[in-house]
């Protein structure tokens, strides 16, 4: 029972934890599940996979009735994500676990740094319930806009391209996205993420999509994109009913819990906290992919 | 209108599939992680791999495997159902060209079940 209880309570940290830092849960549950309980780590992203799913599908219901993602964009890119996805589910049960370790070690050193360069900056962006990258109030404050504004004023969008646009925006250079959302399936359906990290700056930078625009709409793609992969895991096998249940019970209320708490927390403290619990998972993970634990 | 200038009816029903889906699933995880607690149950221990066949049986004996498997199932086919309602919803519209595409992203999954069966 205690182990059970366990899982609960730490599913409900990392999901408050990652709401309130607008990280998504994914981050935290691999190697919640592998650090903390043992698992082996392909199973512990099946799991974290379907904690995913559960959080972006209640987020991603709202912004659709609050018409903030944009639909149509989201299911063409959704189309090349979800095929990298099926990629990455083969890809994961071919390599080696260990180099699995090495990436997602890697993952979170740049997660890590982002948080600290954002440490530098107010930390008075708002906190969401979907997977934001921490860069993301960076990129605006850098600029990125202009970025975007360029983007947007390099070629004209027409024809099935111009019904992808949205209010004040239109979508540009698609194919470039495209690449880059197969690269976003891949990196969720192998690390057990949602891949907001790379689909946001993707649709903000490269496409010219409002960033809170590309956040609703990354949101909606996470869904799909962690349910194609995730069904390569059942189907073959890598993937435990009695860890995922209490787990993603915990990741969807402490999501709910963060979502309403996170303003009222301060940001900055959480984030240096958040930045020490990377590094030191980070470096568990280097000793995994090292043989040394 | 929606961005558009098409009229709007898509967006909330698919936004209803995903709530209702979510919560319907993580209702019945719920109950499937209370009886596998509350019996003593580790979930270290292992649970049985996903089978359809002792599904039904499972659920009648309230065996936490039995609510744990049909909602994680629920859970992962929840954004699936939202994207077959879609593709339902743009040919009604006559939009053919994102039914086309809801139609691939649908195939898409197909194909990991299909590879992940045929790899498995």
């Amino acid at each position: 029972m205690e182990v059970g209880l366990l899982m609960l309570a730490g599913g409900i940290a990392a999901g408050a934890f990652g709401s309130i830092l607008g990280l998504g849960g994914g981050l935290l549950i691999v190697p919640l599940l592998t650090l903390g309980f043992g698992l082996p780590l392909r199973e512990a992203v099946g799991v974290s996979l379907v904690c995913v799913i559960v959080t972006s599908s209640a987020s991603a219901g709202v912004y659709l009735q609050r018409r903030q993602a944009n639909l149509r964009l989201g299911m063409v890119l959704e189309l090349f994500t979800a095929a990298g996805a099926v990629v990455g589910g083969a890809i994961a049960f071919l390599i080696d676990e260990r180099l699995l370790a090495g990436l997602f070690a890697l993952l979170l050193v740049y997660v890590a740094a982002t948080m600290l360069q954002g440490l530098r900056q107010p930390a008075d962006e708002p906190a969401t319930d979907d997977e934001t990258p921490p860069h993301a109030h960076l990129a605006l404050e850098a600029g990125a806009d202009a970025a975007a504004e360029e983007g947007r004023t390099g070629e004209p969008a027409g024809g099935f391209l111009a019904e992808l646009g949205g209010p004040g925006y239109d979508v540009t250079r698609l194919p470039v996205a495209a690449l880059g959302s197969v690269g976003a399936g891949v990196a969720s359906a192998l690390l057990g993420i949602g891949g907001g990290l790379i689909k946001v700056p993707l649709m903000h930078l490269v496409l010219g999509v409002p960033l809170r625009v590309a956040t609703a709409t990354s949101n909606l793609m996470i869904g799909i994109t962690a349910s194609a992969s995730a069904i390569v895991y059942l189907v073959r096998g890598g993937f435990d009913a009695y860890v995922a249940g209490p787990t993603a019970i915990g990741v969807f209320v402490g999501a709910s819990l963060g979502s309403r708490l996170g303003h009222r927390v301060g940001q900055r403290a959480l984030r240096v906290l958040f930045v020490l619990v990377l590094a030191y998972t980070a470096i568990e993970m280097v000793r995994r992919a090292a043989g040394m634990s | 209108m929606t961005t558009t200038g098409r009229p709007e009816a898509l967006e909330p029903a698919l936004a209803r599939v995903l709530q209702v889906g979510t919560y319907l699933s993580i209702g019945l995880v719920a109950i499937g992680s209370l009886l596998l607690i509350a019996g003593g149950g580790s979930p270290l221990a292992g649970g049985p791999p996903l089978s359809l066949s002792t599904l039904r049986g499972d659920l009648l004996a309230l065996r936490p495997a039995g609510f744990l498997w049909l909602g994680i199932l629920g859970i992962v086919l929840t954004p699936a159902l939202r994207v077959a309602t879609a593709l339902l919803g743009f040919w009604r519209r006559g939009e053919r060209a994102m039914a086309g595409i809801a139609l691939l992203i649908l195939a898409v999954v197909a194909a990991g079940v299909v590879s992940g069966l045929l790899a498995g």
